[in-house]
């Protein structure tokens, strides 16, 4: 489990930090290279010593040939006792001469007959058992020197060591073979230490491979990671970031790049902002400008409709007509207006504790004569007592008023449910409706500037189609949400979500978005 | 018949508003520029103004600011600005009330007539608040024995909270009882009011004594 969590950890880190990536390739690939290269050199010299160290045995054992000829050189006739002795001395002769102090002798009579006449001897150390019937079938077949590599024992440790063995006649013709072991002591201890030395060196080089590629890599990987933290800055909006550019290397030419890109970004996006700025102040200019000659022509509209009695019937229903329209225009311009604060970011709420049921309640009283006349029953569910909130209460009048009024327009004068709750946090209020609904497109502008569920229906309340455009700013701005479900000819339903105060989260909403079956 | 000061530099609807005020029974004097309007004023002496705020010459701003010196009489903006500084800036230059353009004149006329409307007439006392004395019928205020100048509605606000000490009124109360709407209006008007009030009867703005806010609520006479 741990180890499983610490495999994770470090793979999660391994994954993350390319500087470790690098590092750790780096590293596993310069190691596989010294490795195999200190093989082949630790192979080389093993063989280069085991070539020298068998040449010389071999040089040695012409000598060593040379030797025991001389010492049978003095032997004549048959004089089977000087005969013996000479036997006796070859091995005690071989051991001492030559630069050889560990060598071995076996001098050993080949013949069957008469063996206690010519005795076999050989030094005390010498283990006949290194000499293999195959090997000794090898010697007896070839006058020539034949060599083989064997283990032997020495102080319980196995070395290498080379048989040499070579067949001798002995004055009367007497077959004799002669055995030398030359053990590589020496030579398997220089290879020790070669080896020794390669691994250590290997290991010193792997980790100055390591510091070095670790210095390099985080040369190579800090611009990148300046990069990464710069572009990270700029994405959360701090345009004027900008990587340092020093030298003219391709590092250089990243940094001076990614500010050359970041300049270009920044350019853009304060001509966009100006352009937008320069958008909002012109429709809010606009607004304001067109105050002034509107208000004139309200008032005189207004004079002549209050006169309308006294005109003949055209002119009266002109004057009722321009009257009503003036209104309309009116209202377009306020939220139009409106519309432009939100844009300017210019809007203050003025927060108050406030019962919702009572907002829900006064929304409601200001709404039902359209109600009735389009005979749609309000169905409302409140709770029992006060439901506070802190609102500023006139932005939630109006967005209340605004999807009141859109139900109604749209329930096709089936009932509209307008329902409140709370919880902990929170205060909803839903307003379901079971008319017209809107498919999943025009679901998704319903909250879209100018827009209109069906562009062909007959505009009964002459609404600015900026309303919800409008309560969703207003929604936000208390940093509640205002959201919608629908579905095509089962109608549609509206929630407002508030916080119960600005200093809390909200959380879930205490009511279902949901539109409901028809009852 | 009372008398209306219109300062508006738009000769239609210089010329809109007259029509629409003397049809409902007011006179009418007028002044087309900002330098205009304290001349006119000066010479006519109307009883209530109507005041643009954006005027060549001299603003809106400035011209409430000068007739508050020598006169407490009825100011209402006439604002093309919904643009809330503006207004704020007016209301605290001294101005009542404001419309904001475009007004129906039914709207215009009622707000002329809530700030003509004489208070209503009550028995002759006075009101005590603290050092400030207040006579329901000269409408003289004394803080401390020496004369304080409010406007009319200044002397409204403060006599409809004095009269109820300690009792809570909140800004759409006072908005009805002291404004006359009977709609919903700015809840700023009676925050500005309530500043301008204190500005002139408390010891320290900052902490006042005698107009207390009740957050979240609104406003109550101090604790006497």
């Amino acid at each position: 489990m741990l180890i499983g969590r610490i495999y994770k950890a470090a793979l999660g880190r391994f994954r993350s930090s390319l500087q470790l990536r690098a590092l750790a390739y780096t590293v596993a690939l310069s190691g596989s290279a010294l490795v195999l290269l200190g093989g082949v050199l630790s192979f080389s010299i093993g063989n280069g010593l085991f070539n020298t160290r068998t040449e010389q045995a071999e040089l040695e054992s012409h000598r060593a040939t040379f030797a025991v000829s001389r010492v049978f050189s003095g032997v004549t006739g048959t004089n089977q006792q000087q005969l013996s002795k000479a036997i006796a001395e070859v091995v005690p002769e071989l051991e001492s001469i030559g630069v050889s102090q560990t060598r071995q002798v076996a001098f050993i009579y080949s013949g069957s007959k008469d063996s206690k006449k010519f005795s076999s001897p050989k030094s005390t150390n010498f283990d006949l058992a290194l000499v293999t019937p195959e090997f000794r079938a090898r010697v007896l077949a070839t006058k020539d020197i034949e060599s083989q590599t064997v283990q032997i024992s020495r102080g319980g440790e196995s070395i290498p060591a080379i048989l040499i063995g070579q067949r001798f006649e002995v004055p009367k013709g007497h077959p004799y073979e002669l055995y030398l072991v030359y053990d590589m002591y020496n030579e398997q201890q220089t290879l020790g230490f070669v080896q020794r030395t390669l691994v250590l060196g290997g290991l010193v080089t792997l980790m100055i491979i390591g510091f070095f590629s670790f210095l390099v890599t985080s040369w190579l990987v800090r611009p990148v990671r300046d990069a990464a933290e710069v572009s990270e800055f700029i994405a959360a909006g701090d345009l004027d970031r900008r990587l340092p550019v020093r030298g003219s290397d391709v590092i250089a030419v990243l940094a001076s790049s990614f500010n050359h890109m970041a300049d270009s970004l920044q350019e853009k996006i304060k001509d966009m902002r100006q352009l937008s700025t320069m958008q909002q102040r012109f429709v809010s200019d606009v607004s304001h400008e067109l105050r002034t000659p509107l208000t004139t022509m309200k008032l005189t509209a207004d004079y002549l409709y209050s006169q309308r009695e006294n005109f003949d019937d055209l002119s009266k229903r002109s004057a009722e007509i321009m009257h009503s329209q003036m209104d309309r225009f009116d209202q377009l311009l306020a939220d139009l207006l409106e519309i432009s604060r939100y844009d300017a970011a210019g809007v203050k709420p003025e927060y108050e504790v406030h019962d919702m049921n009572g907002i829900v309640g006064s929304a409601l009283e200001s709404i039902q004569q359209f109600a009735d006349s389009k005979g749609v029953y309000l169905d409302v569910e409140i709770p029992s007592g006060a439901v506070q909130c802190e609102v500023d209460v006139r932005r939630i009048e109006r967005i209340l008023n605004n999807l009141l009024t859109n139900a109604i327009e749209h329930s096709e004068g089936k009932p509209v449910k307008i329902r409140v709750a709370q919880n902990e946090t929170a205060v909803a209020v839903s307003v379901t409706d079971q008319g017209i609904g809107m498919n999943d497109s025009e679901l998704a502008q319903a909250f879209n500037r100018f827009w209109r569920a069906d562009p062909s229906r007959k505009r009964t309340t002459g609404g600015t189609g900026l309303g919800l455009a409008i309560s969703i700013e207003d929604a936000q701005l208390h940093s509640g949400v205002l959201e919608v479900t629908a579905a095509p000819n089962l109608g549609a339903c509206f929630r407002l979500t508030l916080p119960k105060r600005q200093d809390v989260l909200m959380g879930e909403s205490p009511l279902k978005l949901a539109i409901e079956a028809e009852h | 018949m009372f008398k209306i000061l219109i300062v508006e530099d738009d000769d239609a609807l210089r010329e809109t508003l007259e029509i629409g005020l003397r049809s409902n029974g007011f006179d009418v004097c007028q002044a087309a520029t900002g330098t205009d309007a304290i001349p006119v004023f000066e010479k006519h002496k109307p009883d209530l103004v109507l005041l643009d705020l954006m005027l060549p010459g001299k603003n809106g701003i400035e011209i409430c600011q000068e007739l508050r010196q020598t006169s407490g009489v009825p100011i209402i903006m006439l604002t093309a600005r919904t643009d809330d500084n503006d207004m704020i800036r007016g209301l605290e230059a001294g101005a009542d009330d404001y419309v904001t353009k475009p007004y129906k004149i039914e709207v215009l006329v009622s707000r002329i007539k809530a700030r003509l409307r004489p208070l209503k007439q009550v028995q002759h006392t006075i009101i005590k608040l603290g050092p400030i004395e207040l006579d329901t019928l000269s409408h003289e205020v004394l803080k401390n024995g020496k004369k304080v100048s409010l406007t009319p509605l200044e002397f409204k606000l403060l006599l409809t909270l004095a009269s109820h000490p300690n009792e809570v009124f909140s800004r759409e109360m006072l908005l009805e009882q002291v404004w006359e709407y009977t709609y919903k209006a700015d809840t700023r008007l009676v925050n500005v009011h309530v500043q301008r009030l204190r500005s002139k009867i408390e010891e320290d703005q900052e902490d006042p004594k005698l107009v207390l806010t009740v957050r979240g609520w609104g406003y109550k006479a101090g604790p006497e």
